[in-house]
């Protein structure tokens, strides 16, 4: 079974300034990715990246990335309900 | 046998072969039209997070099958548009030659998996036709380039092999390679990928490393610099030990060994490594 990583957009607003979580994460579970594909002559705006839960299987369920998010933004659960 | 070798080479080693990087400024746009959105970004060769997790969503379930599918598919589409090799030191050096422009570029995988600040993030070569694009598309040149002297990019490469990153060469549209990475575990796709899941967006190099345990000196300098997994210290004998089946022969371990205790020998002739990439 795989733990669940949610993270509430709303509150986690330009993630590529602050990066604390992919930082803090002992296995590198989270990473960036762009909602909007890149287009002539523009840099994407930054409030595009967002983070994301990927090598799932690699998370240990620390919690490390809940504690450092300054925004509250990230859930971790695991298993039935929660 | 190095298929890419064998496919593009002209009878040498694919990234020595010139033609390579001579890849066309214009081309037919083709009836769907120019390439956009993923296809142009730096990362479109790597499985992308959606992918991964299917990928870790068969694994999960314990679906074999599914797996070895997805891990198929990722392969051909890697082989089609975006293959690397692990380059030793020396074999980066020689490449340069054949590089034109060059210029030094942000590292797009350490973007998204450490948010590194652009600034802190210039680790990647870019070269050949393609960089004269690199006005048009500012996000997969993301703060901008700097051209550099080839003088300045072996400079730079040596820099960071002695750093412990390892160079993978990369194609951008097979056969034509645009691409020099200097990559680690866990922050770069491509590593990550090959050791995590077995995708083989890269492959190994042309040599592997080989201890001798008479000239070791059990000093442990090289162990660490191993990008792949491939090494660790044996504490009974007090030597550095290498798995020849998971090294990538990018040669880190050798350029610290000060005994001369390890070296490189040719994947090819080694029968039971020759077709281990």
């Amino acid at each position: 079974m795989l733990p669940r990583i949610t993270i509430d957009d709303a509150k986690c607003k330009v993630p590529l300034d602050c990066g604390k979580c992919l930082r803090v994460c002992p296995t590198q579970v989270l990473n960036l990715y762009c909602n909007a594909p890149p287009q002539k002559f523009r840099e994407i705006d930054p409030s595009h990246y967002r983070v994301r839960g990927v090598h799932l299987l690699a998370c240990s369920l620390c919690m490390e990335c809940v504690k450092v998010c300054p925004e509250g933004a990230i859930q971790v659960a695991f298993g039935e309900g929660g | 046998m190095c298929d890419m070798c064998v496919d593009h080479g002209d009878g040498m080693q694919w990234h020595f072969n010139a033609a390579n990087y001579a890849r066309r400024l214009y081309k037919i746009r083709k009836e769907s039209g120019e390439a956009t959105g993923a296809e142009i970004s730096g990362l479109a060769g790597f499985p992308q997070a959606d992918e991964i997790l299917e990928l870790i969503e068969a694994l999960d379930r314990g679906d074999m099958d599914a797996h070895e599918s997805l891990l198929r598919e990722y392969e051909s589409k890697a082989r089609r548009e975006m293959l690397g090799q692990t380059l030793t030191i020396d074999e980066v050096l020689r490449a340069v030659e054949f590089m034109y422009p060059i210029a030094r570029m942000t590292c797009m995988c350490r973007k998204i998996t450490e948010a590194l600040p652009d600034e802190e993030n210039q680790t990647c070569i870019g070269f050949g036709p393609g960089l004269y694009k690199w006005e048009r598309w500012p996000e997969t040149y993301h703060g901008g380039i700097e051209f550099l002297h080839p003088d300045d990019a072996r400079e730079l490469l040596i820099e960071l092999n002695k750093q412990g990153f390892a160079q993978i060469m990369f194609t951008m549209g097979t056969p034509y390679i645009g691409g020099l990475c200097s990559c680690q575990y866990p922050g770069c796709l491509a590593i990550r990928e090959r050791l995590d899941y077995g995708i083989k967006g890269f492959w190994k190099g042309h040599d592997v490393a080989r201890i001798d345990p008479n000239l070791c000196t059990g000093c442990g300098l090289c162990a660490p610099r191993c990008q792949f997994k491939a090494m660790s210290f044996d504490p009974s004998r007090g030597v550095a030990f290498i798995d020849p089946f998971r090294c990538f022969g990018c040669g880190l371990c050798v350029s610290v060994c000060e005994s001369g205790a390890i070296t490189l020998e040719r994947r090819e002739a080694i029968p039971t490594l020759a077709n281990v990439w």
